[in-house]
């Protein structure tokens, strides 16, 4: 299909696009603060990111504009650079304290 | 719709959300989802209601969006972190659903590769390095710090506050943007992007006139090749018969994956740089994290000293 035959969407379908989005942002703001599994927080991050994708994606659709999807290729591999990351930094950790507890870690300090 | 529904919908998906993350008996989180489920579906018809026919997304998008929501809810109250990750590849594969509604073909499925083929499997292999529980299927054996949420009470009052206003800003604010582009406005839009790709237009040109042909695409003075004409798209052809107009079909404009591409290097080429660079920076930091330093008793380093000096002795004669 090409960008000519794609049709937009409207405002009013927009807003529930939209409104999705907020109720995924805020599940995962919520599963951030209130899990204590440190993968499980990560996770959560991840939502967030989720959440953010949709909603540019639809209003990418709503302007019949491509930025929002290159916006999201952006999204994504902050995605994967943060994963890699946090996940190194998560193994580091368990193989210091052998708890993925975030609240083992509430002190920080040398052990 | 008014405000107060909203409102009130978000303090009954709130009470939902703080007894589906607490432990309780099945028969409270039974009423705890028919509590959520009632929300939803009282926003949703409120917000049906208030647009004009026609103008609501279509039937699969609640479908997808409840879809949604259900494993995002899931993730976050299951007390097996396994779990959890597997109900995020479902989010992953129902936002695809979402993107694929949205004509963002490409998006939806690089979201499937790259989020639940390798993201999503970093997070179960890291899970697996994790300690196991003995018994599965014993909730009981799950550690405390699995199965007990951190001040549930206080992070879904914070949230839902914040999704309060978030949702009222938005169903305020969507009436007031300005109207999305024409169809005669896309169409100019992807006339001008065909501009930019000049052996696409030859080869739709050549694919018209029959592949033999020696044709050559004009181009105006100032730089264009290819017009619209109401509905017609038309490039100008210097031929074997002279100058003539030849139409282009339908499917000679740029397809979406085509135009996101030309996007990311033509107007984002820095940000697509900083991007690879962002990626190289996390393989390097990822590879210095997670490397292990061996400690070697003092015999060891003895024994490895030796091998060393004899192999510098062998090299040496």
């Amino acid at each position: 299909m090409t960008v000519a035959q794609a049709t937009t969407i409207s405002g009013h379908a927009l807003g529930h696009y939209l409104l999705l989005s907020a109720v995924l942002f805020v599940i995962g703001v919520v599963g951030f603060t209130t899990r204590r599994n440190m993968i499980v927080m990560f996770l959560c991050t991840e939502l967030i990111f989720q959440a953010a994708a949709i909603a540019m994606i639809a209003f990418g659709r709503f302007h019949a504009d491509v930025s929002g999807q290159v916006f999201v290729i952006f999204i994504l591999t902050v995605a994967a650079a943060e994963a890699a990351l946090a996940l190194g930094l998560v193994v580091l950790l368990y193989r210091r304290k052998e708890t993925l507890n975030a609240e083992a870690w509430s002190e920080l300090g040398e052990t | 719709m008014a405000p107060t529904i909203l409102y009130t919908a978000c303090v009954g998906s709130a009470i939902a959300l703080y007894l589906l993350l607490r432990p309780a008996p099945g028969s409270i989180k039974v009423v705890a989802v028919l509590l959520g489920l009632a929300a939803i579906g009282w926003v949703v018809k409120e917000a049906a209601r208030a647009g004009e026919p026609g103008e609501a997304p279509v039937l699969i998008f609640y479908l997808f969006g409840l879809i949604t929501v259900a494993a995002a809810v899931r993730m976050i109250t299951h007390h097996r972190p396994i779990y959890a990750a597997l109900y995020f590849v479902m989010v992953v594969l129902s936002s695809a659903g979402l993107f694929l509604l949205l004509e963002a073909e490409f998006m939806a499925f690089a979201l499937v590769i790259v989020y639940a083929g390798a993201i999503l499997i970093t997070y179960l292999f890291v899970l697996m390095l994790a300690r196991q529980v003995e018994n599965p299927g014993e909730q009981m054996m799950q550690p405390e710090y699995d199965r007990l949420p951190r001040e549930p009470a206080a992070a879904v009052m914070v949230g839902f506050m914040l999704l309060g206003v978030l949702g009222d800003m938005v169903l305020g604010g969507v009436g007031e943007l300005p109207p999305s582009p024409s169809r005669l406005q896309q169409r100019l839009a992807a006339v001008e992007k065909l501009n930019l790709l000049p052996r696409r237009v030859e080869a739709a040109v050549r694919a018209e006139l029959g592949r033999q042909t020696e044709a050559l695409v004009l181009v105006d003075g100032d730089g264009r090749r290819v017009h619209l004409a109401g509905e017609t798209v038309y490039v100008n052809v210097d031929g074997p018969g002279g100058i003539q107009q030849v139409t282009l079909p339908e499917d000679a404009l740029p397809e979406n994956i085509e135009v996101v591409g030309l996007a990311l290097i033509s107007d984002f080429p820095v940000s697509l740089e900083l991007a690879g660079v962002i990626l190289l920076m996390a393989m390097f930091g990822a590879v210095v994290l997670a490397q292990r330093q061996i400690e070697l008793s003092d015999q060891e380093k003895q024994a490895a000293a030796n091998a060393e000096a004899k192999a510098a002795q062998e090299r040496g004669r």
